[in-house]
């Protein structure tokens, strides 16, 4: 990877908590250790930065089960985007009641299934989409995405979905015309953005559509969704969240009092939550440089490297003497599978520990089994004792 | 504690709840959630997939007007056929009539009629015991598609057309329902809460105007299937099946002395009589 290498800021030490070396002896590397306990703290903390905002997990930053059983307790909602993720909160037992289908592209038979799990609410930005909701009209509310461009996002979403601002009156327009209940609006500034300033403008720029009832409409919309984009600490310079989230708590002010307002976080809640460790497997001297091969990598849990455009923080535990510049590679056979170029480490052993903290979001998510290794485990602490699954007499649809 | 409720998924912007006194069964499988319960107004109440299918209290509605409405207009009907059905209500219904000689159920899953029997057995009231029936686990569709013999009324109590139920809403389906009735038979099917769903019975209206000489909806107001009345469709070969007088149907339900809670022949009659709003929906 030709990108510089973030050094490992200091104040990601407090994640040190768990032995990890006692885990890796347990569970053997490489490993992710899921901290449930951390998750709830970064619902709780988002929730307290946007009182009054529902927030709709967006499963597919970590869709797994301890995950899922964790926010359900929290008393979070859930963003679906697929029929496997469906799969997954039916297994928690999450009532239906909670969660949005929020793909704007959909295939009919998602539609169907997620209107069999009891999913009645989902996204649209085009014509298209509202045809192939046309068939469900007395079941479904639509909520209709607007794209707002935003270039400094890290991911920017609006490229990909969303309908222009001034193509919306006509969509809104026709999904009237079909009979669709538009319940109100959704956007996505991007994934990990770096301000809350086109939070704000969207915001404001969705104030006109949610004041009145428009003339044809079946109803006035009644939900405003901030989408995602809440930044996590990777590299020591982003905002607290509740820094980060006063701006958009002075922009809803001035939404009216009969919207909703709801947010789709993924990477906020799920970043901070999960840890990679990794093992030193061998070792060679190339062109004067050090490489140290570990046994994850680009095709397993830093996946995120190449398709979510993020560095994560690595400690080394074990490195000795003086550091200099040094290549992590992962265990592939592929050349492109480098985690890090120049990274500075003191002298490191097979079997030697690397940590690395804030890899909870789009990492297990988008690994792969490239060369027939394996994904790697995930471990939860501090998951909620009983997963919802194991018992088939649970009901909790309220 | 936790509150415990049953919030119907049905529609989004409505719907009806019922507080849970207790389960009695839940199954979940990668095709569907069945959820069986206890609440004080209904009963037992059994939903699929969040929506609701029957309860103990209000199923006489829904199975009365399926089973005797063909079956008193017939008159004469021997072989009856029942697609789905796997809790049994309807079953209970038509073993009544004592002029019907063999009831044939197709049901496409035997754990629901095995649950049903264990859970629901008011539906049933022995009836999956009664000599003249008999129990086929087959997949509704392909059984009308290659049975052999020939039925005087086809009953099909399906679940919604957004569950596996489907293909029973298709027009291949009724075409093959129509090369099993006997001369003179009749087919009967639900079609769903027309205030809320137009376009189900509007679709069987289609379906049905190329396929049959005679055909119909009728109705009845089951009151957990929210929305008003649900139209039950109505499909035959013989027009006078539909316009049977009111003291031959009388006749006929004294001399069956059939003890029933909705049904009357007054009631069968007035059925037929369909709001406006439908009427325009079916083109008639």
């Amino acid at each position: 990877m030709s990108e510089p290498t973030i050094a490992a800021p200091p104040v990601l030490l407090e994640t040190l908590g768990p032995d990890w070396r006692a885990l890796a002896r347990a569970h053997g590397t490489p490993l992710l250790v899921l901290d449930c306990d951390r998750l709830r703290l970064q619902y709780r903390r988002l929730a307290a930065a946007l009182p009054g905002v529902t927030l709709h997990y967006a499963i597919k930053a970590l869709p797994h089960e301890a995950v899922i059983a964790t926010l359900a307790d929290e008393g979070a909602s859930f963003d679906i985007a697929t029929s496997g993720e469906i799969a997954l909160l039916e297994r928690q037992y999450v009532p239906p009641a909670r969660t949005i289908h929020t793909h704007p592209i959909k295939r009919d038979d998602e539609i169907r299934r997620a209107l069999r799990y009891g999913c009645t609410t989902f996204v649209a930005d085009n014509v298209d989409e509202l045809d192939k909701l046309v068939p469900y009209r007395h079941r479904v509310g639509v909520l209709v995405r607007v794209s707002f461009p935003n270039p400094t996002a890290r991911v920017d979403l609006s490229r990909k979905f969303g309908c222009a601002v001034d193509e919306l009156p006509a969509l809104l327009a026709a999904a009237d015309a079909r009979g669709l209940h538009v319940k109100g609006l959704s956007f996505h500034v991007g994934s990990q953005v770096d301000g809350p300033a086109a939070h704000v403008d969207a915001i404001h720029r969705c104030l006109p559509f949610l004041e009145t009832r428009r003339p044809g409409a079946l109803a006035r919309a009644t939900v405003l969704d901030l989408g995602g984009g809440f930044p996590v600490n990777y590299d020591g310079a982003t905002p607290e969240i509740e820094a980060f989230c006063a701006p958009i708590r002075e922009a809803l002010a001035l939404v009216p009092p009969h919207v909703a307002v709801i947010a789709e976080p993924g990477r906020y809640l799920a970043a901070p939550a999960m840890t990679c460790v990794t093992a030193v497997v061998g070792r060679a001297r190339r062109g004067g440089r050090m490489w140290y091969y570990l046994d994850d990598g680009v095709y397993g849990s830093f996946s995120g490297q190449l398709y979510d455009h993020t560095r994560y923080p690595l400690l080394p535990l074990d490195a000795r003497g003086a550091p200099e510049p040094s290549v992590l590679a992962g265990p592939t056979c592929d050349s492109v599978d480098v985690i890090a170029e120049d990274f500075p480490v003191g002298e490191l052993r097979i079997g030697d520990l690397i940590v690395a903290p804030m890899m909870g979001a789009y990492t297990a998510a988008s690994a792969s089994e490239f060369n027939s290794l394996p994904r790697t485990r995930i471990v939860a602490l501090g998951a909620p004792a009983k997963l919802a699954a194991a018992d088939e007499r649970v009901v909790r649809l309220a | 504690m936790a509150r415990s409720e049953f919030v119907e998924t049905l529609y989004d912007s409505y719907g009806q709840r019922f507080s849970i006194d207790e389960v009695f069964f839940e199954s979940r499988t990668e095709h569907q959630h069945l959820l069986i319960f206890h609440n004080a107004k209904f009963g037992r109440v059994m939903a699929l997939d969040g929506v609701v299918q029957t309860t103990e209290r209000d199923e006489f509605y829904y199975h009365e007007m399926l089973a005797h409405v063909p079956l008193f207009a017939h008159g004469a009907a021997k072989r009856v056929l029942i697609v789905g059905g796997g809790d049994g209500g309807l079953l209970r219904e038509v073993v009544k009539h004592r002029e019907v000689e063999q009831v044939t159920q197709v049901e496409i899953d035997g754990s629901v009629v095995e649950m049903a029997k264990t859970w629901l057995p008011d539906h049933s009231r022995g009836a999956f015991d009664d000599p003249r029936f008999e129990l086929v686990i087959a997949d509704g569709a392909e059984y009308v598609r290659t049975a052999e013999r020939r039925f005087d009324v086809i009953l099909v109590d399906s679940t919604d057309p957004i569950g596996p139920g489907e293909v029973l809403f298709s027009t291949a389906f009724y075409r093959d329902c129509d090369a099993l009735l006997a001369p003179g038979g009749v087919l009967v099917n639900q079609n769903g809460v027309p205030f809320m769903q137009l376009d189900e019975v509007r679709k069987t209206a289609r379906a049905f105007r190329e396929l049959f000489a005679d055909w119909h909806f009728y109705g009845v107001a089951v009151p957990t299937y929210v929305g008003g009345i649900m139209t039950l469709g109505w499909a035959t070969q013989e027009p006078t099946r539909r316009t049977v007088p009111l003291e031959v149907l009388e006749e006929r339900f004294a001399d069956a002395a059939i003890d029933t809670r909705y049904y009357t022949p007054a009631v069968h009659r007035g059925a037929f009589a369909l709001p406006r709003f439908v009427q325009e929906a079916i083109e008639r």
